[in-house]
C-alpha cells in the first residue's frame, strides 16, 4: 500500500521534472515541508500559547507570536534560497563496476542573491552542502555505487536546503538524461588466455608506441603514468602525455572463444582483466566478441572502445 | 562526506552555541536560586574549556552530575512540581544539553528548546526590559540557527547576519496584530499551584513597625488614573482593610460577610478613577475612601473594603468610583457595636484607666475626640520611623513611655483610647496620598505612601475619618515624613495644612517620571491587555460579542493575504537577475522564437555558430548582441555601463 502511494507520487515528481541537462528550480518543482525541528518548535509554539492564556501572560504570547511569524517568514526565506538556481547535470566518465561513479552536478546562480547550504546527494537524507554565492556557480560531486557493468541511470538527484533557520526544508529532484557507463569489474584469469598471435606480419608499420618521443597531447585517462609529463604537472600547466613513436613488437587478439567455457559474467570480467593487462603492457590488441570484433589496436581510446563493448555484451 | 546533517565541529557553530545560552539564560540567573544560576555558568564555562581542549565529558560522569543536581532541585524545593522547581530544574537541563551536544541534532535541540527558556523568564517578570530581552534573545537564537544550517558555520554570520535581524523586523508587524487579535480566555484554562511568595505591601495584622517597615520600599503599590476631578492630596486616602480585633499588641482584620444586596445608604458620587495595581499576592484591592460599589472580579464587604475572589498574582486593572456615604440613617447594631467596642482584657490596663478618666471631663463624644487630638498635638508626641521596641503592652509602652512611633502606633492607640472611652472605633490600613506624573497625567501610589488611620462611629453622624497622625505637632515631625505627615486630613484646621501637589522638581525626578509613564503605557496598555480591553476596541470598531468568530476568520484572512504578499516580495527578489543575464536569456528566448535551436545550457559561442548554421538573416540581426555579450562576460572586468547599454539596444533590436 504505502510502497504503492510512494510509486504513483514518484512518478508524478518524475513527470514534473523530466531528464534534462539543465533544470531551473522554480515552484513547479520545488517542494517544502517543516522539518522535525520545525515540527518541534510548533509544539514548543503551542505550549508556550497554552501557558501564556494560563497563566496570563502576555510576554508569553508576544514570544510565542514572534515565534509564530519567524516560522511562517521562514517558509519564505527557506523556498527563496532553493529558488532560480539552476541545476546541470554533467557528463560522468566510465567506471569498473564496483567502484563509485562520480556524477558532478554544477549549480548556477545567476540572481544576486547568495544562495547557502544547498545540499547534493542521492537522497535528501545524504547530501553535500555547499553555498552558491550570488552570480556565481558551485559543483558538487555526488558518488554513485556501481556493481553491474552497462549502462547506469543516474537516479534521481535531490537538492535541498534547510537555510536559514532549519525549520523547513526545501527540496527538489533533478534527474539527469546522462548514463554511466560501467565497465566489467576486471578479475585476473587463472588459467594464460589463448591469444591468437598473428606476429609480426605488419612489423615495420610505425604505431603508437613507447620508444620514441614524438609529441604531446592532453593527458587522457588510462594513459600509463610513465608517460605523464610531470615536469609541466610540476608546474601546474596540466597534465599531458608524451607521445612515443614505437615499432610494434607484438599483437594479440583477445578472442571470446578462449573464456566461452566460463560462466557469461566471469569471461568477461576475464577478457576486461585482459585489456587492461595488454594496454598495460603497451601490447596491441584486438578484441572478437560473439557480435563484434574490434581490430587491433592500442591506447586510451582503443582500451574505452574494448571495454564499451564488453560493457555492453 | 555525504551526511544528512551539518557537522557541529565546523568552525564557531560551539562557541556561538555558549553565547546563545548564556543570553538565553541572563534573566532567570537573577530570579532562580543562586547554586542554579552558579551551576549552568559553570557548565557554559566548562563546555567552552573541553572545546578549547578538544575533548568530551564522559556520559556517566554527566549522568551522575545530572542525578546530583535534580536531587539539590528537589532538596531545594521539597517538589520538582510547580513553577520554580521546574523552571529551576528545566535550566539545568537546558545547560546540561549542551554538554553532550555533538551533532546538529543536539545543537538544534538546544537552540530551539531556547525559544520556550526565554519564555520561563516571563513568569517572574514582565517590566518593559523583558520585551528588550524577548528581541536580543530571538535574535541570538536565529543568528545561532543560521550558523548552524550554513556550510560555513559562524564565518558566515558577517555576511549572513543580516538575515536574522530583517527576518525579526519583519516578524513584529505579524506579532503585533496576532497579539491584538489573537482569542484571550478570561479565566485560566486549569488551576494553577499557586507559589505562594511574599508580596510586598499592606498585610491583613497590624503592629507596632509593621507599616514602618514598608516606608523603605519605593516600589509601585498602585497607579491612579482619574476620569474629570480629582481630590486633594490630603483626601486621597486609599482604603484597603479594616482592622478591628485587637489582642493587646496586634490588631487583626474580622471576618466579614460581603454586602450581596444593593447598598441602601444614600450617598453621592465625588470622583472616578481606574486603578492599575501591582500584584500584592492577597486578596484585597484598594479604592479611593468612601469605598462603595466594588469593580468587576470583586466584592464589597459589609466594612467597606474590596476583596477579590482570587488573589492579584497579575497586574489588575480596574474602574471605579468613589462616594460621600452618608451613614446618619443606619444606626451600628448590637453584634456591630460589640465589635467596635471590643477590647481584651488583661493589657494596656494603664491607658484604658486614663482614658476613662479623661472621658468624665469630656462627656460628648465630639469633644473627647478633639480633646485627644490637641493632648498629642501639645504633648511630646514625635512622629518617626524609629521608635523603641515596645515588648508586651502595645499601647501602654506607647502612650506613656516612648511617645515616638509611625502611623500604626497612633491609630492603634487612638483606637484603643476611643473603644475605651465608649466610643465605636476601628482601624483602617491602606495608602495615603499620591505622586503626580505630569507626564501621563496619572497618579503614582508607593510602597512607602503605606499608612494607618482610623474610623469612629459618631452617633447621627456615622463613620468619620480621624487620621491621629494629622495631629502630631511638626516640629516633631522626623525630618524625611515632613512631607508625608503634612499632607493629611487634619480635620480640626489648626492641625493640618492642605498641601497642593507641586511640579516636579530637578532633571533627575523629571526623567524619573517621564520613565515611569512609559513603563505605565506598557505595563497598563501592553501587558494588561486582556479579553475585556480586546472586547472594548472590538466594540468601538462595531465588532459586537456574538460576532467574534468573525474575527477569526478575518485574522486567518488577514495572515493568508499578508502571507501571499510578503511571499511574491521575498521570492521575487529570488528571481531578480542580473541585467547582463536578464538581457541575455531574453535575446535567446527571442532566438528560440525565430527558429533557432538554443537553450541556455550552451554557451554563446554555441549560440551564434548554430544561429549562422541556421538562418543568414537572424544571424545578421544577432550576431552584434551575441557578441557583446561575449565581450561583457568573458573580456571585461567591470560591467561598463555604456557597453551594457548598447548591449540591451542590441538585444532589443532582434
Amino acid at each position: 500500500m504505502l510502497s504503492a502511494i510512494k510509486k504513483s507520487f514518484f512518478s508524478w515528481v518524475d513527470k514534473r521534472s523530466p531528464r534534462q541537462s539543465a533544470t531551473v528550480l522554480r515552484q513547479k518543482n520545488i517542494y517544502i515541508l517543516p522539518t522535525r525541528y520545525g515540527w518541534l518548535m510548533l509544539g514548543i509554539l503551542v505550549l508556550i500559547l497554552i501557558a501564556s492564556t494560563n497563566y496570563q501572560n502576555n510576554m508569553g504570547f508576544m514570544a510565542g507570536f514572534v515565534l509564530l511569524a519567524v516560522g511562517f517568514l521562514s517558509l519564505f526565506y527557506t523556498f527563496r534560497n532553493l529558488k532560480g538556481i539552476e541545476v546541470r547535470c554533467l557528463k560522468s566518465a566510465p567506471v569498473f563496476a564496483s567502484n563509485d561513479a562520480i556524477v558532478t552536478v554544477q549549480l548556477f546562480n545567476t540572481t544576486q542573491s547568495q544562495r547557502v547550504g544547498i545540499g547534493l546527494g542521492l537522497s535528501k537524507k545524504s547530501v553535500r552542502y555547499v553555498d552558491v554565492a550570488a552570480e556565481s556557480k558551485s559543483s558538487v560531486q555526488v558518488n554513485l555505487a556501481t556493481n553491474k557493468r552497462g549502462l547506469l541511470d543516474v537516479p534521481r538527484l535531490a537538492c535541498t536546503t534547510m537555510f536559514p533557520f532549519g525549520i523547513f526544508e526545501a527540496w527538489s529532484w533533478v534527474r539527469s538524461p546522462y548514463q554511466v557507463l560501467v565497465y566489467p569489474k576486471p578479475i585476473p584469469c587463472p588459467e594464460p588466455l589463448v591469444a591468437s598471435n598473428r606476429g609480426i606480419e605488419d612489423g615495420n608499420t610505425r604505431e603508437k608506441g613507447a620508444e620514441d618521443f614524438h609529441s604531446l597531447r592532453d593527458y587522457q585517462a588510462g594513459d600509463p603514468i610513465k608517460q605523464v609529463m610531470w615536469k609541466a604537472y610540476a608546474r601546474e600547466r596540466g597534465l599531458y602525455s608524451k607521445e612515443f613513436e614505437d615499432y610494434v613488437g607484438e599483437q594479440q587478439t583477445l578472442s571470446w572463444d578462449s573464456v566461452a567455457h566460463y560462466e557469461k559474467e566471469l569471461a568477461i570480467s576475464y577478457l576486461a582483466d585482459a585489456v587492461l593487462s595488454a594496454e598495460e603492457s603497451q601490447q596491441h590488441y584486438g578484441l572478437e566478441l560473439p557480435q563484434q570484433t574490434i581490430a587491433t589496436g592500442q591506447g586510451a581510446e582503443h582500451m574505452h572502445s574494448c571495454l564499451k563493448a564488453l560493457a555492453l555484451m | 562526506m555525504n551526511v544528512k546533517e551539518l557537522p557541529i565541529t565546523r568552525s564557531g557553530v560551539i562557541p556561538l552555541l555558549i553565547i546563545v545560552q548564556a543570553i538565553v539564560l541572563l534573566p532567570l540567573w537573577f530570579f532562580i536560586p543562586s547554586w542554579i544560576s552558579a551551576t549552568t555558568i559553570a557548565i557554559l564555562l566548562g563546555k567552552y574549556y573541553m572545546y578549547r581542549q578538544g575533548v568530551h565529558a564522559p556520559r556517566w560522569i554527566l549522568l551522575v552530575v545530572v542525578l546530583l543536581c535534580v536531587g539539590g532541585v528537589f532538596l531545594q524545593f521539597k517538589t520538582l512540581n510547580g513553577r520554580d522547581a521546574g523552571i529551576g530544574l528545566i535550566s539545568l537541563m537546558y545547560a546540561f544539553k549542551l554538554l553532550e551536544a555533538r551533532s546538529y541534532r543536539d545543537a538544534s535541540l538546544i537552540l530551539f528548546i531556547s525559544f520556550f527558556i526565554v519564555v520561563t523568564a516571563f513568569f517572574y517578570s514582565e517590566a518593559i526590559w523583558m520585551g528588550v530581552y524577548l528581541l536580543i534573545a530571538v535574535l541570538a537564537i536565529l543568528l545561532g540557527l543560521v550558523a548552524l544550517n550554513s556550510p560555513q558555520g559562524a564565518q558566515g554570520i558577517g555576511s549572513l547576519g543580516k538575515l536574522s535581524g530583517v527576518t525579526l523586523l519583519q516578524a513584529i508587524p505579524i506579532m503585533v496584530l496576532l497579539f491584538f487579535f489573537f482569542p484571550r480566555s478570561s479565566t485560566p484554562l486549569w488551576s494553577m499551584p499557586t507559589d505562594t511568595q511574599a508580596g510586598s505591601g499592606i498585610d491583613d495584622t497590624m503592629s507596632p513597625g509593621s507599616i514602618g517597615a514598608l516606608h523603605t520600599f519605593d516600589d509601585i503599590a498602585f497607579r491612579v488614573d482619574f476620569d474629570g476631578e480629582v481630590p486633594a492630596r490630603s483626601e486621597m486616602y486609599w482604603r484597603g482593610l479594616v482592622l478591628s480585633e485587637f489582642d493587646g499588641f496586634t490588631w487583626f482584620k474580622d471576618q466579614h460577610s460581603p454586602i450581596r444586596q444593593e447598598l441602601d445608604l444614600p450617598m453621592t458620587q465625588t470622583y472616578q478613577y481606574r486603578i492599575q495595581m501591582e500584584p500584592n499576592n492577597r486578596n484585597w484591592i484598594f479604592g479611593l475612601e468612601d469605598l462603595a460599589e466594588a469593580p468587576d472580579g470583586a466584592y464589597l464587604f459589609s466594612d467597606f473594603t474590596w476583596n477579590r475572589r482570587r488573589q492579584t498574582t497579575q497586574r489588575f486593572i480596574y474602574s471605579a468610583t468613589a462616594y460621600d456615604i452618608d451613614f446618619s440613617q443606619k444606626p451600628l447594631s448590637e453584634l456591630q457595636l460589640d465589635r467596635y467596642l471590643q477590647l481584651p482584657t488583661g493589657s494596656n490596663e494603664d491607658t484604658r484607666e486614663w482614658a476613662q478618666e479623661q472621658r468624665q471631663n469630656h462627656p460628648s463624644n465630639e469633644a473627647f475626640i478633639r480633646w485627644i487630638l490637641s493632648y498629642i498635638h501639645q504633648n511630646e508626641f514625635y512622629y518617626t520611623l524609629s521608635p523603641p521596641v515596645i515588648e508586651i503592652d502595645s499601647v501602654d509602652g506607647f502612650w506613656f513611655d516612648s511617645q515616638q512611633g509611625y502611623c500604626e502606633h497612633y491609630a492603634g492607640a487612638f483606637v484603643y483610647i476611643m473603644r475605651a472611652a465608649g466610643i465605636p472605633a476601628r482601624v483602617v490600613t491602606g495608602y495615603q496620598g499620591a505622586e503626580y506624573n505630569p507626564y501621563g497625567d496619572y497618579y503614582i501610589v508607593r510602597q512607602s505612601d503605606a499608612h494607618a488611620w482610623t474610623e469612629v462611629w459618631l452617633d447621627g453622624e456615622g463613620w468619620r475619618r480621624i487620621d491621629p497622625t494629622a495631629a502630631i505637632h511638626p516640629s516633631r515631625v522626623e525630618e524625611d515624613l515632613r512631607g508625608d505627615a503634612s499632607s493629611r486630613d487634619g480635620w480640626m484646621e489648626e492641625f493640618g495644612a492642605d498641601v497642593g501637589f507641586e511640579a516636579p522638581e530637578g532633571l533627575l525626578q523629571n526623567l524619573a517620571l517621564r520613565w515611569d509613564a512609559i513603563q505605565s503605557f506598557w505595563s497598563e496598555t501592553v501587558m494588561g491587555y486582556s479579553q475585556d480591553m480586546q472586547f472594548g476596541w472590538l466594540r468601538k470598531l462595531g465588532i459586537e460579542r456574538h460576532q467574534y468568530r468573525y474575527l477569526g476568520y478575518g485574522l486567518l484572512a488577514t495572515i493568508i493575504l499578508a502571507g501571499l504578499i510578503f511571499g511574491y516580495f521575498v521570492l521575487r527578489s529570488a528571481q531578480r537577475l542580473e541585467p547582463v543575464t536578464k538581457h541575455y536569456l531574453l535575446l535567446l528566448k527571442k532566438l528560440e522564437k525565430l527558429g533557432i535551436p538554443c537553450d541556455r545550457t550552451m554557451g554563446p559561442k554555441d549560440v551564434l555558430q548554430v544561429t549562422r548554421a541556421t538562418s543568414q538573416k537572424t544571424y545578421a540581426k544577432a550576431a552584434p548582441a551575441l557578441k557583446t555579450y561575449i565581450a561583457l562576460r568573458y573580456q571585461q572586468e567591470a560591467i561598463d555601463s555604456t557597453m551594457l547599454k548598447r548591449f540591451k539596444q542590441q538585444v532589443s533590436r532582434v
